[in-house]
């Protein structure tokens, strides 16, 4: 037996929450599938794969201002930006909820990132099990999975009617209420099947392979632009900038992007990570080994954006392959 | 149709007799269906190369990379007219590339098999489908298209108010995520410091929002000006659907209509952008 809620409930309760707090959800503009707020329940999307862009955008705004300075009576104040409204954004897919949870650990360890751990703690996770997956899915090679309850509040699972819903954490029950829900003899339909990927060992891998020529190879074709940065859900590098007038300083910072010419740049003008092959090779390192040796999780979840948006097909799938079964040379 | 044995003919030629030490074609992309760019520097991977009409990208870009290395690169007409443009500017030496031009009746939608005959929609308003300029021509040169119409996306965007064009554009770059795609594929655009990285003055402000976007995506248009030759690859590129084409296409019709000029036809005529005639001013004004 498992919890129920019916189609037309869930609308109901979508409107409600929609008129108390933020609802942010799947919507169509133009070709794109884009997460926002939602004004109306009709234009929330239901049946998708998964989104153009990730809903880092919700925790990691591509552009936000950290406080204002301003003068005040021959003071100095500094004024911290707040977060106020609770958010809940409905459709998240389990890979990035787990994306989410992957930007914990950088903006949460102590010294930890106060705007970021704002938004995380006011908002809430209404998570879609997939049914379907895009053929460049492959989060269950990467420690998650298509119908995975882990970092959401509630997982809601398509059936006949309406959704199943796993009601999981504390913030879950206080978003819905018990009486819009019954018990139901449904069972979950299966999981899509997605295309594996050899991601056991990878970070060990990555290290032997830091000195290959594959990564000057593979830089010959990328572009390097930041379209990979900035659809990924685990991307989360920033630039930081003051914006002044007379009034007052308004610091900025907005998403960049280690595939950027000079996004390594120092004072005097060197810069370690000159070469194309070099930052292709931070991309994945991070993601693959960085990440891995600092926090204990790939730093990639396999939601595939990167590969469906690269204009030039440098496929994460293809690498993690290819770098399984380089011949390192010799150990330095 | 399928140039793919003509191109591996061509490319083990160049490369084994030492003409070139890299061919810059196309393979199969991952997922089985679309094309990507390929780098051959082996014999062995002379295989690996394809044509057909699934080749949408415009390899010419990464000749900047290869300065005065000696190599071979595929192109198709569109493509043929960038190679006229950097010529033109001084950015490659006609010397140093062996270009292996491909008749092409246009490439088929992202996403779509090379059987599927369903054009990009440039493609359809296209009317080069020889290349400008090659060394080898692979395929039967063609007639050129009788395309009565050549900007009929252009005049659709003229006919309709100043405030609802504002409208559109604002709309569209306010999706604008700052990627600058659009600038890392175009032949056109390889300033070595973008006027949107001037750190001090800070030209164009870091944040990703719709001023800035603004600002960025129109000063971009205006330097390509009469140098856009219409490849599509910023909008083909762009992961948020901005019509980019469209606003090129705009200012390479007034190009057109005010100095009878358009980019990379050939690599010797003088460039509207960087000459000036003092009647020129007449004109503008209106």
């Amino acid at each position: 037996m498992s919890e129920f809620i019916s189609k037309k409930d869930l609308l109901t309760w979508l409107g409600q929450l929609m008129e108390e707090r933020n609802l942010v959800a799947p919507t169509r503009v133009d070709d794109l599938l884009l997460f926002s707020k939602i004004d109306q329940v009709e234009d929330i999307v239901f049946d998708f794969d998964n989104t153009t862009l990730s809903p880092k955008e919700w925790f990691y705004p591509s552009s936000e201002t950290l406080f204002y300075v301003e003068q005040k009576d021959g003071q100095t104040e500094l004024i911290p930006a707040v977060i106020e409204k609770e958010t809940a954004i409905f459709g998240i897919r389990p890979c990035d909820a787990q994306g989410m949870a992957m930007n914990d650990f950088p903006f949460l360890e102590e010294p930890a990132d106060d705007l970021y751990r704002q938004h995380r703690d006011k908002t809430a996770l209404i998570g879609l099990a997939c049914i379907t997956a895009c053929p460049e899915c492959f989060c269950s090679s990467m420690g998650s999975g298509p119908h995975d309850p882990a970092n959401v509040d509630i997982l809601l699972t398509e059936v006949a009617d309406g959704y199943i819903a796993q009601v999981l954490t504390d913030k879950g029950k206080a978003l819905l209420p018990d009486n819009l829900l019954t018990t139901a003899d449904v069972s979950s339909p299966p999981a899509p099947v997605l295309s594996e990927v050899p991601s056991d060992g990878i970070a060990e891998k990555m290290r032997q392979a830091f000195d290959e020529p594959f990564w000057d190879r593979l830089a010959d074709r990328c572009i390097h632009c930041n379209i990979c940065s900035y659809v990924c859900p685990t991307c989360y590098c920033f630039d930081v900038r003051d914006y002044t007038d007379k009034e007052r300083i308004e610091r900025v910072r907005s998403w960049e992007s280690c595939q950027s010419p000079g996004f390594t740049r120092i004072a005097g003008g060197h810069d370690p990570r000159s070469t194309k092959g070099s930052r292709l090779r931070q991309r994945f390192s991070h993601k693959l080994l960085y990440f891995p040796r600092q926090f204990g999780a790939l730093g990639c979840i396999g939601c595939g954006r990167c590969v469906r948006a690269c204009p030039v097909n440098i496929d994460i799938r293809e690498i993690i392959q290819d770098v399984q079964q380089l011949e390192v040379k010799s150990e330095a | 149709m399928d140039f793919s044995e003509e191109i591996r003919g061509k490319a083990k030629e160049l490369l084994e007799s030492g003409t070139v030490d890299c061919v810059i074609g196309y393979e199969r992309a991952t997922d089985g269906v679309g094309a990507r760019p390929l780098f051959v520097y082996q014999p062995n991977d002379i295989d690996r190369l394809i044509f057909d009409q699934t080749c949408t990208h415009n390899l010419t870009k990464y000749l900047l990379n290869r300065k005065g290395k000696a190599t071979a690169i595929v192109v198709k007409p569109c493509d043929s007219r960038a190679i006229n443009l950097l010529i033109n500017e001084s950015q490659v030496q006609r010397d140093k590339v062996s270009i292996i031009g491909v008749v092409c009746p246009g490439v088929v939608k992202a996403g779509l098999d090379n059987t599927s005959g369903e054009l990009q929609d440039t493609c359809r308003m296209c009317q080069q489908h020889t290349p400008v300029l090659y060394d080898f021509l692979v395929g039967e040169p063609a007639s050129e298209a009788d395309v009565p119409d050549t900007y009929p996306d252009v005049t659709g965007m003229e006919d309709k108010s100043a405030g609802e064009r504002r409208a559109f554009w604002e709309e569209q770059f306010s999706r604008c995520i700052r990627c600058y795609a659009c600038r890392q594929v175009c032949p056109g655009c390889y300033c070595p410091e973008c006027f949107v990285e001037r750190l001090d003055p800070m030209w164009v402000g870091i944040r990703i929002a719709p001023e800035e976007n603004e600002v960025w995506n129109t000063m971009r248009a205006f330097h390509l000006a009469g140098r856009c030759i219409d490849c599509n690859e910023c909008e083909r590129v762009c992961p948020v659907n901005i019509p980019l084409s469209l606003l090129n296409r705009k200012l390479g019709k007034e190009v057109e209509e005010l100095f009878n000029f358009q980019a990379g036809i050939d690599a010797e005529t003088a460039m509207p952008f960087s000459t000036f005639e003092k009647e020129e001013k007449l004109g503008i004004s209106e």
